[in-house]
């Protein structure tokens, strides 16, 4: 049981680890990554009952897919544009950050390796059953490798874009009009289409 | 009966897929003898097959899953030189959207990672993307409108 009691004080580290995006943004008492999971999960669970999906390995890979953030640091789509200076950084997010095809795979690569080694440290002491399972189903999450693993992974973009969608309704300090153009790159399952049909017509 | 959803793929993609099967298979039937595969000692394995090997049912789902996209996989390959002017399935387009310049590679969902500027077919961008020239401008609409300008189109696959 040792093992179980020392990853739960681990993972109940992220309730307090406040998302870096919304940090830089400088939003007010912003969210914590488990709070992000909570209700990505949530959204997973039910818009993947609209389709033929194996629910209990979707809401697990929504649960586990941002443990790795207990060691590995939160990256954001504008790492490494932001400079120090806040006001800068500011100006920094007007813009959609673009980047060459190469420096687009570099970045990639670099947060896959930071964050599998933190996702490894985290479970290393946990019994080998569980620890392939959750490995598992974090390497799905990333490489979409299932059907499960393709929709789970654009329910997390799709909870980030209801998260921004708030905060700029309540705060204003977010370029909408780029979170819109953004997601209609990235999505392309037909349930999570029409959701994000429902969003932007109540919202925007 | 509905019809099979087609998976587009490209050669590269395809090819991915069928080492992974094989690999799978022979670390399947290793696993039900009771034996250590010979490919478990090679530096070739992807390690991502070892975390699947400790769990037999799912090593089976994710063969049972590349054998149906095996059986309803179409190729993607360059259009004729005529045709290279149009945007399809496995091209490379230059956009300008908002000001900023921007690079994508349209493919299909199985290997879209819109991260490194793999775009799906299938996304709302993608396709409004499809059919068009240099020079047009691709509205993608909703309420919020977004323009994208096509400036370059290349087929870098064969």
């Amino acid at each position: 049981m040792k093992e179980f009691l020392d990853f739960f004080i681990n993972t109940g580290t992220l309730k307090r680890k406040f998302r870096k995006g919304w940090l830089v943004h400088q939003i007010k008492n912003s969210e914590s990554t488990a709070e992000h999971i909570f209700r990505m999960a949530i959204i997973a669970w039910i818009l993947g009952s609209k389709k033929k999906l194996n629910l209990e390995r979707v809401i697990k890979m929504a649960l586990i897919h941002d443990l790795c953030e207990v060691y590995a640091p939160d990256l954001t789509p504008y790492d490494p544009l932001l400079p120090k200076n806040s006001k800068k950084a500011l100006e920094v997010l007007k813009k959609w950050p673009k980047f060459t095809p190469s420096l687009k795979i570099k970045k990639y690569k670099n947060k896959y390796k930071s964050e599998l080694e933190g996702l490894n440290k985290l479970i290393s002491k946990l019994p080998l059953s569980l620890k392939a399972e959750i490995k598992n189903l974090w390497l799905d999450f990333e490489k979409g490798l299932t059907k499960e693993g393709r929709f789970v992974k654009q329910v997390d973009k799709v909870e980030n874009l209801l998260q921004g969608i708030e905060y700029w309704k309540k705060y204003g300090k977010i370029q909408h009009r780029l979170w819109m153009r953004w997601i209609k790159e990235i999505i392309d399952d037909p349930v999570l289409l029409e959701f994000i049909k429902v969003l932007e017509n109540k919202f925007c | 009966m509905p019809e099979e959803k087609k998976f587009y793929l490209t050669k590269e993609g395809l090819e991915r897929l069928k080492k992974e099967y094989a690999d799978l298979k022979e670390l399947k039937l290793a696993k039900t003898k009771g034996e250590s595969p010979k490919l478990l000692h090679s530096e070739d394995l992807n390690p991502e097959y070892l975390v699947f090997q400790e769990d037999i049912s799912f090593l089976q789902s994710r063969i049972i899953e590349l054998e149906n996209i095996f059986k309803n996989s179409a190729m993607i390959n360059a259009p004729k030189k005529e045709k290279q002017n149009i945007i399809d399935l496995g091209a490379t387009i230059l956009v300008e959207v908002d000001g900023q310049k921007d690079e994508f590679t349209l493919v299909g969902s199985l290997e879209a990672n819109p991260t490194i500027g793999k775009i799906s077919n299938e996304s709302p961008v993608g396709k409004a993307l499809l059919g068009h020239r240099v020079g047009d401008a691709v509205i993608v609409s909703s309420p919020i409108q977004t323009v994208y300008k096509v400036k370059k189109i290349k087929y870098k696959i064969s």
